[in-house]
């Protein structure tokens, strides 16, 4: 009996669960009216609503509109974006001059150094001190003067004094002293608030207004404002950027370079008039990913100085261009070749003679080991992580047909593909790194000899892969219709990839004007990123912003640090992947700030909400009228209440609806 | 009809809007989760290199293919002139042929204790070097592919009297493809903020998520609401137990952790409050190391290391109804590459520690480093799959008798007796 009841069940889920399937594959035929087709236009094209945008594009056209995005360079800058963008130099510095001017500089040791021990004592003596016995170790410290005494029983590890214990006070306070000596030097180095100001002016600092610090800050010189500047919490100089940037230059140059990057980057979207542009840039940025905090072997936060360059000079020029110069300008750049390794992969043939021979000898107790030379790369050997992710990530996908051998393959045919030197980062084809062997890549025989040609060759295999055209097309219509796009509608833009030798302008205009679309399915479908949803809520109320710094890390808090995903896959353009608990509080709270005034550097335009009623504010925020439900919660909830236009914004921007674009 | 489990999740609500919660409520609480069993699943996301990490320093051939990279062997000789430090700095001995990383050295202690457990050469039968195909599909617990859902919502027995709104937890700021399905679950990224500032919009806010017609946007907030409440609820449970939110900084340990050891520090706080975690995930990336790996895998062990040591001291004798399971998506290739680093590889590590695990052994069927032992000729071949090791712990450990239900389509090998019955 349970089981017949069982199978019906089953059999009753299976229909629905079939009829539930034609149902949504039947959402993406029913297109949408003229009015939702606008906005849909504009939730998708850009990254978010403003104020006025809908009656433009109305006036425009929407056909003629979407034609424009697609050439930028027909739409005039909005003007206010270049000054906001000309604080942040490096935006428009060469690589070679960021490299140079924020590396820092050694400023001489951070902390005073105390003498080392091998200064202080023989080799003898030292063994004996820190491994022979307790009788041993007296013998020699009792036969050193009483100054050195002190220096050494500074310097021991408490484990070695404890076979020591007739020095146990002495040591003791040689180590006190020490460590206020060192205190000192450090504070003196290092100077706190305290040490710079006096009370009044450390609580104008710490919690004065606007004006209060100005003051403060013009009287000091500009030597010691900018020290104090970076012992106060960035986020609280939002009236003050430019100083914020000058004491962050003394202390982490190289951050400063990847922080103008993130700002600009906030800035553009939501000042650019070429939305669709820097929507292009996001995305294309993900797909060919290098995360900023990659550490190179001999260059800590190397990739900060890069990733700028990398947007602008790689990414950017390219994202309405042909996807196979796109693919080889990231191959080639010094960013892409640091984050996914390929700088150091060296062809696994031996190199006996030459300055770049391994050099052998005894190692971990192995005789003939072969021992890394002073530079990674100068062991020999393949590194497989570009060879793989190039294909994986870049071009043909997960299911794109290539093999292990094929990875190998292709990361032998990048050998010497490298960069010249860290201080200086520039592609070099270095041919003593490469293999000049023969290879099959996807089936393609590569000849012997080629050099750097094997490369571009392999540029060339993966570009017109048939994969390839599935895979970018699959990503595009991921992003900008629906997480699970119509195979329809890949198909119909892997097509015309395919024709048009991968010309994403060609790709995009092909998806704009396809049925899917603008239709039921794709509508409201997609549910915004971190960036997508802090940027469209300072969109909707016409943020007047003057610091992005509090909205990166807002964007950041929310789960999207800008440039600082360490997978190469970067992060998702599937919308559900943002969902969880976690993101919603916190989306939550980000709204309330918002409307608030409580985000730094950002002023909310509530003059125009001024005498609005709920619906009202729910269209001019929305752009359209906010779902029964979401209207029917607000009415019930301001009821009782004195509730202010802002209060009643911050619900609709909090709510389900605005989550979606 | 009013419930047990629908008056003490009204209460709860109820007395959170009060601002107090009567002692009654804790103690009832506590009393439905005595002995409640908890899961703890860590990743290590990027394909972690078990063999530098559980360290097979016996083997000739470890050390002909990692000439750089090989970890040297535990000395066994004491200082000759009788000082307390080895001559030669390596691995920590674990059983005479395997020595673990010298940076996991705060695990050492559970080992002794016998509460530590490895598993050798576990993996998937999915023969993918992908980091993302592989992870996703060893969490859908489906090898080579990819489903809605995760094996350890999948892993949660079904709602009870006792069942809460927290009974899956993953710490961090997304839900991961493990804990995504039929089960309610809540991303926690941080206990201090899992609030909403403005408490007049909050039963506005509430109501608009509970009446939205967006499935799946409603479900979170629901989920996110009904969390916050009783996270906030609880702050005042009873003696001894530190609150939830804002307690005192707690074990240095966790410190050294950085990010993992944050995580883990609040999960240890969810548990002693006793609000109702059944299943719990966080995962820790940075292991792809395709090069310079003896100078990048140290610091992060030490990190994973402190922060799982840091959890236990923090958790004590509720040590018991505790087990901790890591895995990665895969290992990494036996033979170093040219740049001081490994590449992709299969064969991979299993950790299991709590206070029932029969630890200080190490388990599973060491396959050999010879060529022909290796799979594909370069990789550690798998002898455990992954889902045996879990099957055991969910079915010994959450009381799922039925593990097809948690690995569709997969019959367990032998059990490994990982579990003091």
């Amino acid at each position: 009996m349970k089981r017949l009841v069982l199978a019906i069940v089953a059999a009753v889920l299976t229909l629905g669960a079939f009829l539930g399937f034609d149902h949504a594959a039947g959402l993406f035929t029913q297109k949408l009216s003229p009015e939702k087709q606008i906005i849909h236009a504009l939730n998708r094209l850009t990254f978010g609503l403003r104020p006025g945008n809908v009656e433009e594009v109305q006036r425009i056209g929407l056909a003629k509109w979407i034609e424009l995005q697609l050439h930028p360079d027909q739409i005039p800058e909005n003007p206010v974006l270049d000054a906001k963008l000309k604080p942040l130099e490096t935006l428009r510095m060469s690589m070679t001059n960021i490299v140079k001017e924020y590396t820092p500089q050694q400023q001489g040791m951070m902390a005073a150094a105390p003498p080392l021990l091998n200064s202080l004592l023989s080799q003898d003596q030292l063994r004996i001190v820190m491994t022979g016995t307790a009788e041993e170790r007296s013998e020699v410290l009792k036969s050193l003067s009483a100054d050195k005494r002190k220096d050494v029983l500074a310097g021991l590890p408490q484990n070695v004094l404890a076979y020591t214990p007739d020095f146990k006070e002495e040591a003791a306070e040689a180590q006190k002293m020490r460590q206020q000596e060192m205190q000192m030097e450090n504070r003196r180095r290092n100077p706190q608030l305290p040490d710079l100001l006096n009370q009044d002016q450390i609580n104008a600092a710490r919690s004065g207004n606007k004006d209060q610090m100005a003051a403060l800050f013009a009287y000091l010189d500009p030597d010691k404002r900018a020290v104090v500047a970076s012992l106060l919490p960035p986020a609280s100089l939002a009236d003050f950027p430019e100083l914020r940037r000058a004491a962050a230059f003394k202390r982490t140059p190289r951050q400063v370079a990847s922080d103008d990057l993130k700002q600009a980057k906030i800035y553009r979207a939501i000042y650019s008039n070429r939305q669709l542009e820097e929507v292009l840039v996001d995305f294309w940025y993900n797909h060919f990913n290098v995360d900023q905090d990659k550490n190179t072997a001999q260059v800590q936060n190397l990739e900060h100085l890069l990733i700028g360059n990398y947007e602008r000079d790689v990414i950017r020029p390219y994202v309405l261009g042909h996807f196979k110069d796109l693919l080889l300008a990231t191959a080639r750049h010094p960013a892409m070749l640091y984050y996914l390794d390929n700088w150091q992969s060296i062809s696994p043939v031996d190199l006996q003679v030459g300055p770049f021979a391994p050099r052998r000898g005894n190692f971990n107790g192995q005789a003939n080991a072969i021992l890394p030379g002073p530079f990674d790369r100068i062991a020999h050997g393949l590194n497989e992580n570009y060879g793989r992710e190039v294909m994986e990530l870049h071009t043909l996908g997960v299911n794109g047909g290539y093999t292990q051998d094929d990875v190998i393959a292709v990361a032998r045919c990048f050998t010497g593909w490298t960069v010249t030197n860290p201080d200086n980062p520039q592609f070099v084809f270095a041919p003593f790194m490469h293999d000049f062997g023969e290879k099959t890549v996807l089936g393609h025989k590569i000849r012997a000899g080629g050099g750097e040609q094997d490369g571009l060759q392999v540029i060339d295999i993966l570009a017109h892969h048939p994969s390839t055209a599935k895979f970018i097309s699959k990503e595009l219509a991921q992003r900008f219709v629906a997480d699970d796009p119509p195979q329809t509608l890949v198909d119909r833009m892997a097509q015309t990839f395919t024709k048009t030798d991968g010309d994403l302008r060609a790709v995009l205009q092909s998806m704009f004007a396809s049925p899917e679309f603008f239709s039921e399915g794709a509508w409201q479908s997609k549910i915004k990123s971190p960036v997508e949803m802090v940027v469209s809520a300072v969109r909707a109320v016409n943020g007047d912003t003057t610091d992005t710094y509090a909205l990166v890390q807002k964007v950041s808090d929310l789960g999207e640090p800008l440039y600082g995903k360490l997978e190469p896959t970067g992060y998702s353009n599937n919308g559900e992947t943002w969902l969880s608990t976690a993101a919603v509080l916190g989306r939550m709270n980000f709204a309330t700030a918002l409307v608030s005034g409580l985000i730094p550097g950002v002023k909310p335009d509530f003059a125009s909400l001024a005498g609005k009623d709920a619906a009202a504010i729910g269209r001019q925020l929305l752009g359209r009228d906010v779902s029964e439900q979401t209207a029917a919660a607000i009415n019930q909830g301001i009821q009782n209440r004195n509730a202010t236009a802002p209060f009643i914004g911050s619900l609709v921007l909090v709510s389900p609806d605005f989550q979606r674009r | 009809m009013l419930t047990r489990r629908v008056f003490l999740r009204g209460s709860a609500i109820v007395m959170a809007g009060m601002g107090v919660a009567p002692a009654w409520l804790g103690r009832a609480a506590a009393a439905q989760s005595k002995q409640r069993k908890t899961l703890v699943a860590i990743f290590m996301r990027g394909a972690a290199d078990g063999l530098n990490i559980v360290v097979p320093f016996g083997d000739k051939n470890y050390r002909e293919l990692r000439p750089t990279l090989a970890i040297a062997p535990p000395s066994g000789q004491a200082n000759p002139n009788g000082g307390p430090f080895p001559v030669n700095g390596g691995g920590i001995d674990l059983d005479g042929t395997f020595a673990l990383n010298g940076a996991m050295q705060p695990l050492k202690s559970l080992w002794d204790k016998q509460q530590l457990a490895i598993v050798e050469a576990t993996g998937s039968p999915d023969p993918s070097r992908s980091h993302f195909d592989a992870q996703d599909s060893m969490e859908s617990g489906t090898p080579g592919k990819t489903t809605g859902d995760g094996w350890l919502n999948r892993a949660l027995p079904a709602v009870g009297d006792a069942s809460t709104v927290l009974r899956a937890v993953a710490l961090g700021n997304q839900l991961p493809r493990c804990l995504r399905g039929g089960h309610d679950a809540i991303a926690v990224n941080n206990l201090q903020q899992f609030n909403v500032g403005d408490q007049e919009a909050v039963a506005i806010m509430q109501n608009m998520y509970s009446m939205t017609t967006d499935a799946s946007l409603g479900r979170t907030g629901k989920d996110a609401f009904e969390a916050m409440k009783l996270i906030r609820s609880i702050q005042n449970v009873g003696p001894g137990v530190p609150p939830v939110v804002g307690g005192p900084a707690g074990i240095p340990q966790f410190a050294q952790a950085a990010e993992f050891g944050r995580n883990l520090q609040q999960l240890a706080r969810l548990l002693k409050a006793e609000v109702g975690v059944e299943v719990a995930f966080a995962d820790i990336g940075g292991w792809d190391h395709h090069g310079n790996e003896n100078q990048l895998l140290p610091n992060l062990l030490r990190q994973f290391a402190s922060g799982i040591a840091a959890f236990f001291q923090e958790m004590g004798d509720r040590m018991e109804d505790i087990v901790l399971v890591t895995m990665s998506e895969f290992g990494r290739t036996v033979q170093e590459n040219g740049n001081g680093g490994t590449d992709h590889g299969h064969g991979s590590f299993m950790m299991v520690i709590g206070g029932r695990v029969q630890g200080g052994k190490i388990y599973g069927k060491w396959p050999g480093l010879e060529k022909e032992q290796l799979f594909e000729g370069r990789d550690l071949a798998v002898t455990t799959d992954y889902r045996d090791v879990l099957s055991e712990l969910v079915r010994d450990h959450l009381g799922q008798k039925d593990v097809s239900l948690v690995f569709p389509g997969f019959h367990p090998g032998q059990p490994l007796g990982l579990l003091h019955v």
